[in-house]
């Protein structure tokens, strides 16, 4: 056993590799009917998008509630691509990324005037400026939505259902994990934290403040253009510009919000648990964008780490206790 | 000269917080700054340190690079370290990250490796929480190590702060009031551990501080601010003798006739 946490502790990724096995059974094993994997795909990218909004507000601390228009604009570059060129799956997942971060620059340029609040604000209007650009044009048919986007194929094998597509989104999600598992666990996650905690103090101790902001915010972004494009995908290959409202964004900072603002597995939680949430609570759709905005309120209220926060606290606590044979005051 | 200073200035509107400041500073000193409240002491350590611009016409040279109009995060990577009087603890992260935080300057791998995850990068950062914990344990927090800086009691925090100050392995470390608030043993143990610092890390050494006993008994030289202007620098001895000091502190220093004359009304 000790061997064994010695090797994934040298070699992280043989714990996601893992992990992708395991998951890879999934559907065969656990799951009863196909709308079960469609879940899963949802929450795989909602995990993608969350992992990335982590980065950005839970590590570095710059309250973005824009988030979604990248999100949108993942999905559209996509769709516009399949619309007018035909382009497939392979080809479209990274393009969106990549004029995601595009975007997520453009975003993330207010953050070197502006703080808490009015940043949120400001991103507010940019990811509202997106889905309005969006909606308003007959370039990106609005009116109908984009439909039929295929789903990708490898090697003659169509992933043309949800019990296949979950392994498509479920490939994604690992993939973007692990990538948000290291860059956060490396120096790159402590400076964006500095620069949360004390941007001032953070430049006096040598951290480009500038720099790590933009990069936060184009590492989000990827994140989203990754879930943007995966979505744009599922089938049935459909989207629509109301799918890309603020309501999406609440739902995604109460994911963020629930499972830790800053901790490393925190998206994550957040996603399944809420999108488990937002599923089970269909029938009560009017109560939904309470019961999410009651959600955000009442974690930061009483348990602010989220549930992240919490459990670690659980396991740290015990372990200063039993190094210092006391209790912590 | 490590650090150098010529014609030092910093206008807030018509209030000149840092006027015509020259100011030398060998290699290997401790150098103390005080001075009345409001007279530039943190001022000249924002200027230096990049966090405000200084007035044109100003020139500030640290160990042979001109740091004048440098960004912060450029100035703090030639080796120049600085604490704050209101210590800036990252309140949210644990001890050991705020201690790791401080080392970014050094850290040896680039971006790119940390997103593949290359396992030369989990070796490395092994190392420094290695080196890092060390450096906690020296000041004596190595057992709160997990836990959160803002759990940590005030004393405690002026450890921690010192201790990011240091991690970065600066070849000035310049400390604002970092005694501020402690009680006389505490201030006794700090200024040890300073030393202490100083003697591993061969650091140069600038405090502010306003307890003249540590002062007067650490510091090779001091310099007195006052008014945003430099009103005398010298040994500790010179400095407490000197007229302009006096003043600055507690007023005219009168001799007997003029006493008479005063007290006669």
């Amino acid at each position: 056993m000790e061997k064994f946490k010695s090797i994934i502790r040298d070699y992280p990724f043989i714990a996601f590799i893992i992990a992708f096995v395991i998951l890879a059974f999934v559907p065969s094993v656990v799951f009863t009917d196909v709308y079960q994997s469609h879940l899963a795909t949802l929450i795989f990218v909602n995990i993608v998008v969350a992992a990335g909004l982590n980065i950005v507000k839970g590590y570095c601390g710059q309250v973005t509630v824009g988030h979604v228009g990248l999100f949108a604009v993942g999905s559209y570059t996509a769709g516009t691509l399949f619309l007018y060129l035909g382009l497939g799956f392979w080809v479209t997942l990274p393009i969106a990324i990549i004029v995601t971060a595009f975007f997520g620059v453009a975003m993330g340029i207010p953050s070197f005037r502006l703080e808490g609040p009015y940043l949120a604000l400001a991103t507010l209007g940019g990811g509202e400026a997106i889905r309005l650009f969006i909606e308003n044009g007959n370039f990106f048919r609005s009116t109908f939505g984009i439909s039929d986007i295929p789903t990708p194929s490898l090697m003659g094998f169509n992933f043309d259902s949800p019990d296949r597509y979950y392994f498509i989104s479920m490939t994604v999600m690992i993939i973007a994990v692990y990538f948000s598992f290291s860059i956060l666990r490396s120096g790159v996650g402590r400076a964006f934290m500095s620069i949360r905690e004390d941007p001032i103090c953070a430049a006096a101790a040598g951290i480009n403040v500038k720099k790590y902001k933009i990069l936060a915010f184009i590492l989000s972004a990827m994140f989203a253009g990754a879930a943007g494009a995966v979505y744009a995908h599922m089938p049935p290959g459909y989207i629509h510009p109301n799918n890309y409202t603020v309501i999406e964004m609440v739902t995604f900072l109460a994911m963020v919000v629930l499972g830790g603002l800053g901790h490393i597995w925190g998206g994550i939680i957040g996603a399944i648990v809420i999108t488990i949430v937002y599923d089970l609570t269909r029938p009560l759709y009017k109560y939904q964008l309470l019961i999410f905005g009651l959600t955000i309120v009442l974690t930061i209220l009483f348990m602010p780490k989220g549930l992240g926060g919490f459990i670690d606290r659980y396991f740290l606590e015990k372990r200063f206790k039993k190094k210092t044979g006391t209790e912590k005051t | 000269m490590l650090l150098k200073t010529k014609q030092l200035s910093k206008s807030f509107g018509g209030l000149k917080a840092m006027n015509k400041v020259d100011f030398e500073l060998p290699k290997n000193e401790i150098r103390g700054i005080i001075g009345p409240n409001g007279s530039g002491k943190s001022t000249f350590f924002n200027l230096v340190s990049g966090i405000y611009d200084s007035d044109p016409g100003s020139y500030i040279e640290f160990d042979g690079h001109d740091i004048t109009f440098t960004p912060p995060h450029e100035i703090a990577s030639y080796g120049l370290s600085r604490t704050f009087q209101l210590l800036r603890l990252y309140q949210d992260m644990t001890v050991i990250n705020n201690v790791m935080s401080g080392y970014h300057t050094r850290v040896p791998y680039k971006f790119f490796d940390a997103v593949i995850g290359r396992k030369k990068i989990w070796d490395q950062e092994r190392a420094i929480k290695e080196e890092m914990m060390e450096l906690l344990s020296f000041v004596g927090l190595a057992d709160y190590a997990e836990l959160n800086a803002s759990e940590l009691s005030g004393g405690q925090r002026r450890l921690l702060v010192l201790a990011r100050a240091i991690a970065m392995k600066p070849k000035l470390l310049m400390l604002d009031e970092p005694a501020a608030g402690l009680s006389p043993v505490n201030v006794d143990n700090l200024m040890k551990i300073i030393m202490q610092l100083k003697e591993k890390y061969g650091l140069t050494l600038i405090i502010i501080e306003h307890i003249l006993k540590v002062v007067m008994d650490t510091c090779n030289s001091v310099t007195v601010f006052d008014h945003g202007q430099k009103i005398a620098e010298g040994n500790p001895a010179q400095v407490k003798d000197d007229n302009a000091v006096i003043e600055a502190y507690l007023g005219k220093k009168m001799d007997d006739e003029e006493m008479r004359k005063a007290l006669a009304v």
